[in-house]
């Protein structure tokens, strides 16, 4: 069970974070929260879908790592295998917080890259921030913007319901089907019968680029896939 | 005399009058400058009865067909989910004595007919359970207080089939807000005065009190158990079915939950009682509680106190409203150029919420089947009428099976509901039937059913009739099949249990986050 505490330059003064267990982090999860200014980056490797918050039902932006549940595609030989790596699992351990309405950062005292020993110090002797930390604070700072940002992108596309239900019918080289259900993308249809005001208005607001991104990501499914593949071909 | 219908006037507001209006409103393009205008003219000074908290599915799709979003109807209209109705104490009276009407079809339903077996099994001790239970997994998500669905599923969809409870005067006014802001609708306020009628004896116009003369081609009347157009001014004739079903009164009151975390109940509760029975809806905010009974059958004392027992110590808080039920429906519907809908087409007792079906299915019919000009006007009535005599006898005999069908003794209530002169022949016939070959599709076989045939299983094996099937052993040949699709319900009740939220939950979250579109 994580346990957040509010990060202080005394209490965590000597305190050092393991970067070398960070991406392990996400090594079971089938998929990962994403920022909108992260979209570019991701459509190198990842799938970039929509998905349902399964607490409020509402729509998130996922990238897409694996098939089943916990299934991690990207983490092979304890490694995170890929050149642009999630901005929410390389905040890890990091949260932000609220305390009396101000946003805090707080940290997962049960994280296993929390060390004495090994890695990188928070803060220096004086008690500032140390270069890694402050690596983080600019993360950190990018996904609470970036996490407003997507969900007004998100109301958008729901406005002009360009969204559409996606249904994966997988079959693995070795005949395993899989359905994946309960993701979302544009519906392309939708979103080509828009009248030229509703695309200049996409236009305006920036997010024709992550509209086209989410749909050329698509094609990552079959690299995807592919990874599962060589994936069963290994066992 | 070939006038196109271009111009609707509905003459009351309250949940039918709105239905109507928005069905047609929206299947006419009423907000489009060619479309068929839609006026509903509704007395300022008239309170709406605001029967029905009760629904049907279908309500689903009427919501659909006007454009309204299941979130914004939810929260605006105190709405909660009705996944059927647990009927208690209908048979013998004790407190074991309970079935359930669900709103899904039993497991595997046209393909094999589980009926011979679950009774086989029963006779055999092997298994004892009801057979909504048997059959259907929407029992077991009832009795846990389950909701039909989850936040994640999209609006109108639905894990379990279900149907809505909701504020009958939210809703009203909800509607009215929808009709005239998106679908161009036309709201008077005005207390008609007297009636204008053209050589043909159809309605020319109404007279106002406040704004006027209004004119129509065709007119509806949703003016309650007055009946002001079809009943009062057309004088068509009103057909009272109290010699079938006996209950005459109801005494209504609203009960608040105990905390703001008491369980909501996604289904509705009947109650027999010795002369009648008491609903149970569960809305967000409150409780609807009522008994209905036979005023030849027992006193208001009495079933006051029969009320009061029920609703337990909260009771002394509360005020009782009292509604006189006239069981019974008008000889015609649609005569010359007017139409009723609602009350003032015809009321029956509220077992099976059958008040605001009739309404949709009138509006949905109107709307679809508008006639383009008067010429053809009568052609549409003459169906009209054929369509719903059908339905409303069908409903009163849906409604009678559940008192005959009954072993109650306690007052003579239940033994003169079982008195075959009250029983209508075409109930009749089909029971006699039923003694030797379970309810099927085959029974029930018009385009216009109400309740199918299924609905017909639930209530007579719910209250343990019983089909010989000695004559039928050489039909016995599915054990296997029929063993399977026992065990997929287990199957069923087991996932459902697992996945949905509590109906509390579920209502909760959708008024803090909302149902998605998709």
């Amino acid at each position: 069970m994580p346990a957040f505490v509010a990060l202080n330059n005394q209490a965590h003064k000597y305190l050092k974070i393991d970067s070398s267990k960070i991406e392990a982090q996400g090594a079971h999860e089938r998929m990962v929260p994403v920022v909108l200014s992260e979209f570019l980056k991701l459509v190198v490797h990842y799938p970039i879908v929509l998905t349902k918050n399964a607490e409020t039902g509402r729509f998130v932006c996922m990238a897409l790592l694996g098939f089943e549940q916990q299934e991690n595609l990207f983490w092979q030989n304890n490694q995170w295998q890929g050149i642009y790596t999630p901005l929410n699992i390389l905040r890890q351990p990091f949260f932000i917080g609220q305390e009396n309405e101000n946003t805090i950062i707080c940290i997962d005292s049960e994280s296993p890259c929390m060390s004495k020993t090994e890695g990188e110090l928070l803060f220096t002797e004086q008690g500032e921030d140390t270069e890694f930390l402050r690596n983080v604070k600019t993360m950190l700072a990018e996904l609470i913007h970036g996490e407003t940002q997507t969900l007004i992108f998100i109301q958008t596309l729901l406005e002009l319901k360009l969204l559409m239900p996606m249904s994966l019918d997988i079959t693995f080289a070795n005949q395993q089907e899989q359905r994946v259900q309960g993701l979302y993308t544009i519906d392309e249809e939708k979103l080509n019968a828009l009248n030229s005001e509703a695309i200049s208005a996409l236009h305006k607001k920036n997010y024709l680029q992550p509209i086209y991104t989410m749909l050329a990501s698509l094609g990552q499914i079959y690299a995807l896939i592919q990874k599962k593949n060589e994936r069963i071909a290994n066992v | 005399m070939n006038n196109a219908t271009r111009s609707v006037v509905i003459v009351g507001g309250g949940t039918a009058g709105w239905i109507t209006a928005g069905r047609i409103a929206a299947q006419h393009k009423t907000n489009s400058a060619d479309g068929i205008r839609v006026t509903l003219v509704e007395s300022p000074n008239i309170p709406i009865i605001g029967v029905g908290e009760g629904t049907w599915p279908t309500m689903r799709n009427t919501l659909i067909k006007l454009g309204i979003s299941e979130t914004d109807f939810m929260r605006e209209c105190d709405a909660s989910f009705k996944q059927g109705a647990k009927f208690a104490k209908w048979v013998d009276g004790s407190e074991k004595d309970f079935y359930y009407h669900p709103l899904m079809l039993p497991q595997g339903f046209g393909k094999t007919n589980l009926i011979p077996y679950w009774q086989k099994y029963r006779t055999n001790k092997l298994d004892n359970k009801s057979f909504s239970d048997a059959v259907c997994f929407q029992e077991a998500v009832c009795e846990q207080g389950l909701a039909p669905k989850m936040i994640t599923t999209p609006e109108f969809d639905s894990v379990a089939n279900y149907a809505y409870h909701l504020n009958a005067g939210k809703f009203a006014t909800f509607l009215q807000k929808h009709c005239c802001e998106k679908l161009g609708v036309t709201h008077i306020l005005a207390d008609v005065v007297s009636i204008n009628s053209a050589d043909n004896g159809d309605i020319a116009s109404v007279n106002t009190a406040q704004a006027g003369t209004i004119t129509g081609d065709l007119f509806i009347d949703c003016t309650g158990f007055s009946s002001l157009l079809l009943g009062q001014h057309l004088q068509v004739p009103f057909i009272a079915c109290d010699d079938v079903l006996f209950i005459d009164t109801a005494l209504a009151v609203q009960i608040p939950y105990e905390s703001e975390d008491a369980p909501i109940a996604s289904h509705t509760i009947s109650t027999a009682q010795e002369a009648g029975w008491i609903w149970d809806i569960g809305l967000i905010h409150r409780r609807g509680v009522g008994h209905v009974y036979s005023s030849r059958h027992t006193s208001e004392e009495q079933a006051l106190q029969k009320l009061r027992e029920y609703v337990g110590p909260a009771f002394e808080k509360i005020s009782v409203r009292k509604i006189f039920i006239q069981s019974g429906h008008r000889q015609l519907f649609w005569k010359n150029n007017c139409v009723a809908v609602g009350l003032s087409a015809g009321f029956l007792e509220p077992l099976e919420a059958s008040a605001l079906v009739l309404v949709e299915l009138s509006a949905s019919m109107i709307a679809e089947q508008l006639p383009a000009c008067r010429e053809v006007m009568d052609i549409t009535a003459k169906r009209f009428n054929e369509t719903f005599r059908y339905r409303w006898a069908r409903i009163i005999d849906f409604l009678k099976l559940h008192y005959i069908l009954s072993k109650r003794t306690d007052n003579a209530f239940w033994i003169d509901n079982r008195d075959p002169t009250t029983i209508p022949e075409s109930l009749q016939e089909l029971m006699n039937l039923w003694r030797y070959q379970s309810p099927g599709d085959h029974d029930f076989t018009s385009n216009n059913e109400v309740f199918p045939a299924a609905s017909y299983q639930y209530v007579l094996y719910g209250m343990g009739f019983e089909t010989d099937t000695q004559y039928s052993q050489h039909l016995m040949n599915e054990e296997t099949t029929s063993a399977e699709q026992f065990s997929k319900n287990q199957k069923n009740i087991a996932n459902a249990l697992r996945s949905l939220p509590s109906n509390r939950d579920l209502l909760n979250k959708i008024r803090e986050y909302g149902l998605q579109a998709i």
